[in-house]
């Protein structure tokens, strides 16, 4: 890149990092929001490509652009080629589009159930969308025949959504009476359900055979290890979809903060907005769960440190959890993939790490305002 | 005008009200007063669209609730609740504008003003950058009343009046901001629109409304003018209570009305 070019750019980002500054300080948070979007977007593509060049094994992005653009040798880039468009290239789309996916299922469960403790890692819906893909790995193609066959590869993406959905629902009719959640129903009636799907699970373990076994052992590693372009496609499509829907949830998740009467009175259709919202969490988490499995916290500290910086204000919340959400799972996964190198830490274990003390810490800090 | 004919409701599965009809025209101000429990809440849900109703129909400007959407509904009436609790951190200025995306999609600048004199209306008007969950309970009340103010920021509309429902408007408020708030409620009703308001203070309600619905148990008991409904017979019969009104006390007893306050 030309210098110029770099110094330009350059100083594009101090700009704005000066103008959020000073929109801080002037406590005016709408236009503080869109600065902060701006930055987590640019931020998010930074992230993005610095994980397709780092990794345990040496490769040239250099030579594979090279290669993209008709100039290379081909079997001088060969290997690079392989590194870099096979292996980092689909964990960093996975991480990003997992990651999002998370963030904004906690966005948007938190706003349904007008709590910022409610997460779907939390309250059971990630153990109801394990179930899901444990029955299927487990039952497999004798009970689920036809399920395979009409949705081929993305059966464990859709038998997940199914258990997260039942999750979900069954949730909402235990914690929520007369329009009014209810924190600690909620979050006994997740403890609960999360106990009971993990024994159903168990039983499912138990009576698997050897190479169910290993497929249950590879899949719930919580891992982006796996990462390739077919598990991409079988859950892009669902995480993008559920992701494109929530912008239009945006005013009536705010609305719904005051409550679901208060909602329907600013002219809102409260039914059908929570019809929507469980759905697009069931099948945002489900699709997560069946790629990555069971990744922890990211739904619970990325939007509650947006919303200390930015506000509550579900207009711009949703695209900066979408993006910090992506951004921090790519980075959990750099963390996760070099420090033990050239073994691999299964990246759950880094987000417990940092999301468990964060939940602890936000749950001393704002005891009084949690409904608790 | 608002008129709700042989109202009943059930709450689950038992009765709450029996019967209730009323009317509520715009340009005035109709109060609903009543012992604990006898369905003035009960009556103003109905009324906002919030419960279905078991009996009865309740039109707003001619038209049948039933066949309403919420947005519709929404553009003809705003809802202050008793009491609204947050449990996100929004500023003042966040919430009054909840109900400005309700209404109209008018631009950024207007939308500002009608914020900021909806702020100025409740006393609030340095409030804007503070925390609402910060706020003392008369003060997030008055918060959410700006908030209804800016969905129905015009008393009429297209030559059709608006409506404030207003449930126990002033119940947590002190008696400066008490009379602010009703005289607000008057002055909306001055300029063409209607006010529905479940009240407890007898004194400001014969001090402010045009038309008093008294209820006891899920029935209207007694309606008209102030004058003609807060007598000795209907508080002992609605009330229990033997009073005498428009008595005052024995000499060494203090005692204020809001009749005597010039603000």
């Amino acid at each position: 890149m030309p210098r110029s070019e770099a110094l330009g750019r350059g100083m594009r980002l101090t700009g704005l990092a000066a103008d959020i500054r000073s929109e801080w300080r002037a406590g005016n948070r709408a236009r503080l929001a869109r600065l902060v979007v701006v930055a987590l977007a640019a931020v998010a593509i930074a992230t993005f490509v610095g994980s397709i060049m780092t990794g345990a094994a040496d490769a040239s992005l250099a030579n594979v652009w090279r290669w993209l653009i008709g100039e290379a040798d081909q079997a001088l880039s060969i290997r690079d080629r392989i590194i870099i468009l096979d292996i980092r290239l689909p964990r960093a789309v996975l991480g990003m589009l997992v990651g999002a996916s998370l963030a904004v299922s906690g966005v948007v469960m938190q706003g349904l159930f007008r709590n910022p403790l409610a997460d779907p890692g939390l309250v059971g819906v990630s153990s109801g969308a394990s179930l899901g893909a444990v029955l299927l790995i487990v039952l497999g193609t004798a009970t689920f025949g036809p399920l395979f066959a009409l949705f081929g590869f993305y059966a464990l993406p859709v038998a997940a959504f199914f258990g997260g959905l039942v999750t979900t629902l069954l949730l909402y009719r235990i914690a929520t009476r007369g329009g009014q959640t209810s924190i600690a129903t909620l979050l006994l009636a997740g403890i609960a359900l999360g106990a009971l799907t993990g024994a159903v699970t168990g039983v499912l373990v138990f009576m698997a055979d050897d190479k169910q076994l290993r497929d249950l052992t590879f899949w719930g590693l919580g891992s982006l290890a796996g990462a390739n372009w077919t598990k991409i496609l079988a859950s892009a499509p669902i995480i993008l979809l559920s992701l494109a829907v929530t912008p239009f949830l945006a005013r009536g998740l705010n609305a719904i903060t005051l409550g679901e009467a208060a909602a329907f009175h600013m002219g809102i259709p409260v039914q059908r907005l929570k019809n929507v919202a469980i759905v697009s969490v069931a099948a945002a988490t489900g699709a997560s769960v069946a790629v990555s499995g069971g990744i922890g916290f990211v739904g619970i500290v990325v939007p509650h440190l947006l919303r200390l910086v930015i506000g509550p204000d579900h207009r711009y919340l949703l695209p900066a959890s979408a993006l910090l959400g992506g951004t921090l799972l790519i980075l959990a996964d750099m963390i996760a993939r070099t420090i033990v190198s050239p073994a691999e830490l299964p990246i759950g274990i880094v987000t417990a790490f940092i999301g468990a003390p964060f939940f602890l810490w936000i749950l001393l800090r704002g005891r009084s305002n949690m409904g608790l | 005008m608002i008129n709700v004919s042989n109202l009943s409701v059930r709450l689950g599965g038992r009765p709450v009200l029996h019967g209730v009809s009323l009317e509520a025209r715009p340009g005035a101000l109709t109060a609903i007063v009543g012992p604990n429990g006898c369905g003035k809440t009960t009556t103003l849900k109905a009324i906002s669209g919030e419960l279905a109703p078991a009996g009865g129909t309740i039109r707003i400007n001619g038209r049948d609730l039933r066949g309403l959407k919420p947005w519709e509904l929404a553009s003809m009436r705003g809802v202050l609740p008793q009491s609204t609790v947050i449990s996100f951190p929004f500023t003042v200025r966040e919430v009054v504008r909840l109900g400005l995306a309700a209404g109209a999609n008018a631009d950024a600048a207007l939308h500002d003003r009608i914020a900021a004199e909806a702020l100025e209306a409740v006393d609030l008007g340095g409030f804007a950058g503070r925390f609402y969950q910060e706020l003392s309970g008369g003060e997030q009340q008055r918060v959410q009343l700006a908030r209804v103010l800016c969905q129905i920021s015009e008393p009429v509309t297209d030559g059709e009046p608006r409506y404030l429902l207003l449930d126990e408007p002033v119940s947590s408020l002190d008696i400066r901001h008490q009379l602010g708030i009703m005289q607000l409620a008057r002055n909306f009703c001055e300029r063409g629109g209607g006010v529905v308001a479940v009240m407890h203070d007898l004194n400001l309600t014969a001090m402010f409304a045009d038309h008093m619905v008294m209820m006891k148990a899920g029935k209207v008991r007694a309606s008209g003018a102030p004058a003609e409904v807060l007598t000795d017979e209907t508080m002992e019969a609605v009330f229990g209570c033997r009073m005498r009104v428009g008595v005052a006390p024995p000499a060494p007893v203090p005692f204020v009305l809001p009749q005597t306050a010039s603000l």
